[in-house]
C-alpha cells in the first residue's frame, strides 16, 4: 500500500526550516527562519504553540524534554520542552551554527557552525565542550554514532570527517562533496546519518539529495532532494519503497521520522510542512523479492538516474581501512557511502526565472518530472513503482505557455503593470492595505488618471482611447467577469459588466475600436461592442496565449499544438471586425525562434501586426509578401549585460521606433521606479550589414516594408499621410539609385539591371543617363529596353482599357482597387484620390500584393514616362520601329528634358523652350498607339478633338498649356533645341532658364542668313502641322469626357514630335557623333 | 552679471521630460523642439520643462547625475581635494534648485540631493573663498582656477574684483599721498 500524501500547509515564513517529533510521537516541532519553533499536534492543527527562539533559528533538536536551538546571535541555547521557557546558553560560536543534535541518550549535543568548528557539549554541563577544529568551510550537518564514539561532520570544504569524541581527532576525511564558500551556496545540507542501534552504516548522499534519516527501526532510509522528491527505501533488499514529489518541488530540508515509525514529517525551504503517512506498512512490503543484481545500480536506479537527479554511484567500501583502525567493532562495520558524480541540470528554459514565466517554469520543471518518472518506471529493477508507464526517450514536450496581456508583469507580484501601451499604463496594487488598480494616460488629453478599487481582483486589463477593460478569473462564488470602463461614452452610464457563463474563465482580452472582445478557457473568443452589446462569437482551435487589437484588426495567438525540445507551437488568427469582416490569417503558425516563447503580441501604432518573443526577436506582419513574418529587430543586440533584456511596449512605424523599457537583469520592469522608456531602431537581419551595399539593401527593404501599412491603409479606405508615401519613394529610389551607381562602380553591370528593375520609370531614365555617363553602354542599352518593355506592359492594360472600357473598369476593380480611381477620374486630378467604395469592393488581398507596383507605375507616368516616350513616336513616324529605337534618342532625350527640374517653372514663365507640359498619360497613349498599329495615327483625333475642347472650354489650365504647345514655335526655339546639347556640354551645370539665356546670346552670334533659315524652317513646320490638322478633320468618336482630358493631353504630346520631325536627322548626326566621342 | 542671468543662461540646457500630450515639432529661434509624443522621453530647454511642469503637462526625467549614491560620491571627491573637481554639468546648481522647486516629486530622494548638491556647493565656496584669500595675502598679480562654474563665480566674481579695485585704490592713494608729499617738497 503507497504511502498517503498529506497536503502541504504553511508551517512558516520563506526560509530553511527543520522538524522532527517529540520522544513520543505525539506531536511534530518545526523552526523555521521566524525564529519560531512550533509544536504541531498534527498537520491540521491550526493553533500550533509557537516558542519564540530567536530571530531566526537555523536548526534544532529534541530529546529528553529539551529544545536545542541554533539561533541567529551565534548561540546555541536550551529551552524547555514543551514549555519553552529558557534554559540557558550551551555554548556560543562566532557565527550561526547551522546544525544542533542530540547523542542517543541525549546526555551530549554537537553543533558546528559557519565559523568552521564543530562542538560538542555536555547538555547539563555547558563547561564541558569538546571543540573539533579541521574544517576549512562552515560546517554543515553532523551526526553521532549511536555508541556515541564517532562524529561524522560533513562541511562546505568539500569534506566529510569522522572525529573521535575521546580525543578530538580526525579520524578520517572523505573528500566527496562539491567545496562551496558558504552554506546558502552549497548545493545540499548534506546530512549524515548513523544507523541506529547498530551504527552499522554511515549513509549521506553527494547530490542533490540533501537529507537522509533512518527510519526508528533502522531497516529504512528515507532521503530528501533538493528539488523535492522524497524516497524510502528498504535497506536490506535495496528496494525503494516509496516516491514521492513535493508538490511545489521545493528543496526539501528537514526530514523526520515518526519515533513508531509509519510517518515521516517534512518541511521544505518555503516553510511548508507535509507529512506521508503510512509509510513502509507492513501490508505495503511486497514480497516482491527482487534484488537489482548490482547494489549501485538499484541505488542508481531508486532516484530518477536521468540529468536532474543524482547519479549516485555506489560506493561500499567494505572496510575502510581507516576507520577500521580505529573501531573497536570493526568487523561489522561497514560504511556506506554514496558517492555522487555532481551533474548539471539540464536548463530546459535557459531564462531566469525573474520572468513572466514562473508560472511557466513551475509547469516546465513538474512536466520533466512526471517525464522522469516515466523513466524510472519502465526499469525493471523497482518492483514497487505503482505505474508502469512505457519508456520514452523521444523530444520532450514543451508546456504550453500561460495566457498573458502583451505589456504586463507577472500577476504574482504585488505591485504590477497591467498594461503599458501606447495609450496610458494601468498598474494595479495588491498588498495588505489596498487592492487597487491605477490608470494613467499618456496623453492627459484623452482621460485624466484614474483609481478604480479592485475588489473583484482582476488580473488582465487592456486599455484603449476609448475605454479599460478589466477581467479577472471566477471564484468558488463568482464567475468570471468582463469588466469596463467607457469613459468616452457620452451618456452618465459609463461602466458595464459582463458575467462569463460558469466554468468559463476570461484568459486575455483586448480593445479595438469600437469593440471589446475576450477570449476565454472555452476557448471562445466573444466581441463586444464597446458599449456591452454581445456581438460576434468564435471558437478558436487551442487554449488561448494573448490577443490584441488596433482598428478594426483582432489578432489572436492560440496554442495551434504542443511544442516539444522548448519550442511553442503557436497560431495565429487575424480577423477584420470592420463592416466587411474577412479573415486575414487563418490560423497560420507563428514563427517563434527556437525554444522561445511569446512575450508581446500586438499592433504597430500604424495596425500592422508585430510581436516579440522572448529571444528578444521582433517580428511583423509583411503583408507585401503574402503576409509573412520578417523579424524587424533583435532586442538583444542593444543589451549590455546578459542577463538585460528590453520590455516593448509598443511599435511605430513611421517614424520607425521600437519603444521598449530597459531592464537591467530582468525580463520586465518594476513599477517603482518609474521606469523610462527608450528608443531602439529596427534592422532587419539582412547578410553583411557592414558593407555598404548590405546596409543599403537592408535600408531600402526596410524602407519598403515600414510604408506596407500606407498601402494597406488606403486599400481599407483609412486616411493617410500622402507626403509620407512620397517621401518613401523617394527615399526608396535614392537608395535603389545609390546601390546602382556602387554595382555599377563594381562592374556588376547585371546587378544593375536587376536594381534598375525595382526603379520606378523615372529613376530607370537616370539610371540609364548614368550608365551612359560611366560609359557602360550595353548596360545603358540594356536598361532602355527594359524601360521600353516596362512601358509596355504598362501601355497594354492601358489599350485594353480603351478597346473594352467596362471590362476594364471590372478587371481593376476586382484586382487593382487602388488604381481603379487613376484610370476611371480625370488624369489632371491627384491619382490618390480615394474611391472608396470601389476599393471596398476590391478583393483586398491580392490588392496588397498588386498595389504599391500598381502606384509606382502611376507615378512613372505622372512624371517621367512622356519625358521620353515621345521619341518613340517621332521613331514611328520616320518608319522605324519603336523597339529598335536607338538608346542614343533616349539619352539624348534625356540630356534635353530631364536635367531640367525647373522645367515647369519655366513653362509657367511662358517661357519659349518646349517641354511636354503635363505628360503623363498622353506618353501611355502615344506609347500605346506605337505598340498597337491598329488604332489611327493618336495625333489626327487629337488634334480633331483638341479642336472640339477648345470650344467646350472644360479645362482651361490645360488649354492654355495646349495652346502654348501648339503655337509655332518660333525660328529660335528650334535652333535652341538643336542647340541645347552643346551648350549643355559646355555649361552642364546650366539651369533651364540659364540656357535659354545663353542660347539666346548664342543665337544672335549666328549670322543672319543662318536665322533666316531657322525661321523659316520654323514657319514651314508650322504650316505643315495646321495643314495636317485640317485633312485630317473629322468627326471624333463619342467618347467620355475623361477619354477626352487623355487624349487632349496626349495631343500635346503627339504634336511635339511632329514639330520635331524636321530636326531629328541632325539630332542624330549629333547623337552618333556623341555616341562616338563617348566610346 | 547677477545670478539671475547665470539662471537664464542654465535654463538653455536640455533636460529629458515625458509629455502628456501631443504636439508637432515647434520651431523657435533658438532651435526646433519636439515633436512631443505622450508617453515618450525628449529633450526640450530647462525653462520649457519647468513651464510644462507647472502647467501639470509633463513628468520630468532626472539629469543622469542627480542621483543620491553619484552625488555623494562627488561631494566625497570635492571634500577630499583640495582644487576644485569637475561637476557633473556646468550649471549643476541651477538645475538642482529649478528641478528639485518645481518637480520634486518626479524626482526620488529629493531632499537627499538637496542636501548633498548644498554641501558640494558649500565646499567649493569656502574653497574658492579660501583661495580668494590667499590670492590677495599674497598679492599675487593673477590666478587660475579650474572647474568652477558660472554662478560660483558670480557669487565671489563682482565682490573681489571690487574688493580688489578698492585695495588698489587705497593702496594707490597711498602712494600718491607721498608723492603728493614729495611734490609739497
Amino acid at each position: 500500500m503507497p504511502s498517503t500524501q498529506k497536503p502541504m500547509r504553511y508551517g512558516h515564513t520563506e526560509g530553511h526550516t527543520d522538524v522532527c517529533f517529540d520522544d513520543t510521537g505525539s506531536c511534530i516541532v518545526t523552526c523555521g527562519s521566524d525564529g519560531d519553533v512550533r509544536i504541531w499536534e498534527n498537520l491540521d492543527d491550526d493553533d500550533p504553540k509557537s516558542i519564540n527562539v530567536g530571530e531566526k533559528a537555523y536548526s534544532f533538536a529534541l530529546k529528553n524534554g529539551r529544545l536545542v536551538t541554533a539561533v541567529s546571535n551565534n548561540t546555541v541555547q536550551i529551552h524547555t520542552f514543551p514549555e519553552g521557557a529558557p534554559d540557558g546558553i550551551l555554548t556560543r560560536f562566532t557565527t550561526n551554527a547551522n546544525h544542533v543534535v542530540f547523542n542517543r541518550d541525549g546526555t551530549k549535543i554537537a553543533a558546528g557552525s559557519s565559523d568552521f568548528m564543530v562542538k560538542v557539549v555536555e547538555v547539563t554541563d555547558s563547561s564541558q565542550q569538546k571543540t573539533f577544529r579541521g574544517h576549512d568551510a562552515p560546517v554543515l550537518s553532523l551526526s553521532f554514532d549511536p555508541q556515541d564514539v564517532f562524529l561524522t561532520s560533513a562541511s562546505c570544504d568539500g569534506s566529510v570527517r569522522v572525529w573521535k569524541i575521546s580525543d578530538q581527532t580526525c579520524v578520517t576525511s572523505w573528500p566527496l562533496l562539491q567545496k562551496c564558500n558558504d552554506v546558502i551556496n552549497a548545493k545540499s545540507i548534506c546530512r549524515l546519518a548513523w544507523q541506529p542501534k547498530s551504527g552499522k552504516f554511515l549513509i549521506f548522499f553527494i547530490d542533490t539529495l540533501s537529507i537522509v534519516i533512518w527510519s526508528p527501526c533502522g531497516q529504512y532510509v528515507a532521503a530528501g532532494s533538493v528539488d523535492g522528491c522524497i524516497a524510502v527505501w528498504n535497506v536490506d533488499t535495496q528496494e525503494c519503497m516509496e516516491r514521492m514529489k513535493h508538490e511545489k518541488s521545493y528543496t526539501i530540508c528537514g526530514l523526520a521520522w515518526h519515533p513508531k515509525g509509519g510517518q515521516i514529517a517534512y518541511t521544505d525551504t518555503e516553510g511548508n510542512l507535509g507529512l506521508l503517512e503510512n509509510v513502509c506498512n507492513k501490508d505495503g512490503k511486497k514480497s516482491s523479492g527482487k534484488v537489482s543484481s548490482a547494489v549501485a545500480k538499484d541505488y542508481n536506479d531508486l532516484f530518477d538516474e536521468d540529468d536532474d537527479f543524482l547519479n549516485t554511484d555506489l560506493i561500499e567500501p567494505r572496510s575502510s581501512p581507516k576507520v577500521v583502525s580505529n573501531e573497536e567493532e570493526e568487523e561489522d562495520d561497514d560504511l556506506m557511502l554514496a558517492s555522487g558524480h555532481p551533474r548539471h541540470r539540464g536548463a530546459i528554459i535557459e531564462d531566469d526565472e525573474n520572468s513572466l514565466d514562473t508560472a511557466l517554469m513551475k509547469v516546465n520543471s513538474n512536466l520533466e518530472k512526471d517525464d522522469d518518472n516515466d523513466q524510472d518506471g519502465s526499469i525493471p529493477v523497482l518492483p514497487i513503482s505503482t505505474t508502469q508507464r512505457p519508456f520514452y526517450d523521444g523530444p520532450v514536450p514543451t508546456p504550453q505557455q500561460k495566457p498573458f496581456q502583451s505589456g504586463s508583469t507577472p500577476s504574482h507580484l504585488t505591485h504590477r503593470f497591467m498594461v503599458w501601451n501606447s495609450i496610458g499604463i494601468i498598474r494595479c496594487y495588491n498588498d495588505e492595505q489596498d487592492n487597487a488598480i491605477d490608470v494613467e494616460f499618456h496623453d492627459t488629453s484623452i482621460h485624466h488618471a484614474t483609481h478604480l478599487p479592485n475588489s473583484l481582483n482582476h488580473t488582465m486589463a487592456d486599455l484603449s482611447s476609448e475605454a479599460i477593460l478589466l477581467a479577472c478569473e471566477s471564484t468558488e462564488e463568482l464567475a468570471s467577469k468582463l469588466h469596463c470602463v467607457h469613459f468616452s461614452s457620452w451618456d452618465s452610464n459609463k461602466e458595464w459588466t459582463v458575467d462569463m457563463p460558469k466554468d468559463e474563465d476570461i484568459e486575455a482580452v483586448c480593445l479595438g475600436q469600437g469593440w471589446a472582445a475576450c477570449a476565454t478557457s472555452a476557448m471562445l473568443t466573444r466581441v463586444f461592442t464597446i458599449g456591452g452589446v454581445q456581438k460576434e462569437i468564435f471558437s478558436f482551435p487551442g487554449p488561448v496565449v494573448s490577443m490584441a487589437g488596433h482598428g478594426e484588426q483582432l489578432l489572436v495567438v492560440y496554442h495551434r499544438g504542443t511544442g516539444f525540445d522548448g519550442d511553442q507551437c503557436l497560431g495565429v488568427q487575424l480577423i477584420e471586425l470592420g463592416k466587411k469582416k474577412r479573415q486575414v490569417l487563418h490560423g497560420d503558425p507563428l514563427p517563434l525562434t527556437r525554444k522561445s516563447y511569446l512575450m508581446w503580441v500586438g499592433f504597430s501604432a500604424e495596425g500592422t501586426p508585430c510581436y516579440v518573443d522572448s529571444k528578444g526577436i521582433v517580428k511583423m506582419l509583411n503583408r507585401g509578401l503574402g503576409n509573412t513574418w520578417i523579424p524587424v529587430c533583435d532586442t538583444r543586440e542593444y543589451c549590455k549585460g546578459k542577463s538585460d533584456h528590453y520590455w516593448v511596449i509598443g511599435i511605430h512605424e513611421n517614424p520607425q521606433q521600437l519603444r521598449c523599457i530597459p531592464c537591467k537583469g530582468a525580463r520586465f520592469p518594476p513599477t517603482l521606479p518609474r521606469p523610462a522608456v527608450a528608443i531602439l531602431s529596427f534592422k532587419l537581419p539582412y547578410c553583411q550589414i557592414t558593407t555598404e551595399k548590405g546596409q543599403m539593401e537592408e535600408q531600402f527593404w526596410r524602407s519598403v516594408l515600414f510604408h506596407n501599412h500606407l498601402d494597406y491603409l488606403s486599400k481599407n479606405g483609412y486616411e493617410y499621410d500622402e507626403n509620407a508615401k512620397n517621401e518613401a519613394a523617394k527615399e526608396q529610389q535614392e537608395l535603389l539609385m545609390k546601390l546602382f551607381a556602387l554595382s555599377c562602380k563594381l562592374e556588376r553591370e547585371f546587378r544593375c539591371v536587376e536594381l534598375a528593375d525595382f526603379m520606378t520609370q523615372n529613376a530607370v531614365n537616370l539610371a540609364i543617363k548614368y550608365a551612359s555617363r560611366s560609359r557602360k553602354l550595353i548596360l545603358a542599352q540594356r536598361l532602355s529596353e527594359m524601360a521600353v518593355e516596362k512601358a509596355t506592359e504598362m501601355a497594354a492594360p492601358e489599350e485594353d482599357d480603351e478597346e473594352e472600357e467596362e471590362d476594364f473598369r471590372n478587371h481593376l476593380n476586382a484586382g487593382y482597387s487602388s488604381s481603379t480611381t487613376e484610370w476611371s477620374q480625370p488624369r489632371v486630378r491627384n491619382l490618390y484620390e480615394q474611391d472608396m467604395e470601389d476599393s471596398k469592393e476590391a478583393d483586398a488581398v491580392e490588392e496588397v500584393e498588386e498595389m504599391p507596383e500598381m502606384q509606382k507605375f502611376s507615378k512613372k507616368l505622372l512624371g517621367q514616362v512622356g519625358k521620353f516616350t515621345p521619341i518613340f513616336v517621332s521613331a514611328n513616324q520616320k518608319d522605324s520601329t519603336a523597339h529598335s529605337a536607338n538608346i542614343l534618342d533616349n539619352m539624348s532625350k534625356f540630356s534635353k528634358n530631364t536635367p531640367t527640374p525647373n522645367s515647369r517653372a519655366v513653362n509657367k514663365q511662358k517661357s519659349p523652350v518646349i517641354k511636354p507640359l503635363i505628360p503623363k498619360p498622353k506618353s501611355k497613349q502615344a506609347l500605346a498607339a506605337t505598340f498597337f498599329q491598329p488604332r489611327p495615327p493618336p495625333a489626327v483625333d487629337k488634334t480633331v478633338e483638341e479642336k472640339e475642347e477648345k470650344a467646350e472650354n472644360t479645362l482651361p489650365e490645360i488649354q492654355a498649356a495646349a495652346t502654348e504647345n501648339k503655337r509655332p514655335k518660333t525660328g529660335f526655339q528650334m535652333w535652341l533645341e538643336e542647340n541645347r546639347e552643346s551648350i549643355l556640354a559646355d555649361n552642364p551645370d546650366l539651369e533651364e532658364a540659364d540656357i535659354i539665356k545663353e542660347g539666346m546670346s548664342r543665337f544672335r552670334v549666328l549670322s543672319s542668313d543662318e536665322r533666316m533659315i531657322w525661321t523659316e524652317k520654323a514657319k514651314g513646320g508650322a504650316a505643315s502641322n495646321s495643314a495636317e490638322a485640317k485633312k485630317r478633320k473629322r468627326p471624333a468618336d463619342a467618347k467620355n469626357e475623361g477619354k477626352e482630358k487623355r487624349e487632349e493631353k496626349s495631343k500635346e504630346d503627339s504634336s511635339l514630335p511632329k514639330k520635331r520631325k524636321p530636326l531629328d536627322p541632325s539630332i542624330n548626326v549629333r547623337l552618333s557623333a556623341f555616341a562616338f566621342k563617348q566610346s | 552679471m547677477d545670478p539671475a542671468e547665470a539662471e537664464f543662461l542654465a535654463e538653455k540646457e536640455l533636460v529629458t521630460v515625458i509629455p502628456n500630450f501631443s504636439l508637432d515639432r515647434i520651431y523657435l529661434i533658438g532651435g526646433d523642439l519636439g515633436p512631443f509624443n505622450p508617453g515618450l522621453p525628449v529633450e526640450v530647454p530647462l525653462w520649457l520643462a519647468v513651464n510644462l511642469k507647472q502647467r501639470q503637462k509633463c513628468r520630468l526625467i532626472p539629469p543622469e547625475w542627480m542621483d543620491a549614491e553619484k552625488l555623494e560620491e562627488i561631494r566625497d571627491q570635492e571634500r577630499k581635494e583640495d582644487t576644485f573637481t569637475p561637476m557633473p554639468s556646468p550649471y549643476y546648481m541651477e538645475l538642482t534648485k529649478l528641478l528639485l522647486n518645481y518637480a520634486s516629486d518626479s524626482i526620488p530622494k529629493a531632499d537627499e540631493i538637496r542636501t548633498l548638491v548644498k554641501d558640494t556647493w558649500d565646499t567649493r565656496i569656502a574653497k574658492l573663498r579660501l583661495s580668494a584669500d590667499s590670492f590677495v595675502r599674497q598679492q599675487e598679480a593673477h590666478a587660475k582656477l579650474d572647474n568652477l562654474t558660472l554662478m560660483e563665480i558670480n557669487t565671489t566674481g563682482t565682490f573681489l574684483t571690487q574688493a580688489l579695485d578698492h585695495m588698489y585704490k587705497l593702496r594707490t592713494n597711498l602712494q600718491p599721498a607721498e608723492s603728493a608729499q614729495s611734490q609739497d617738497f
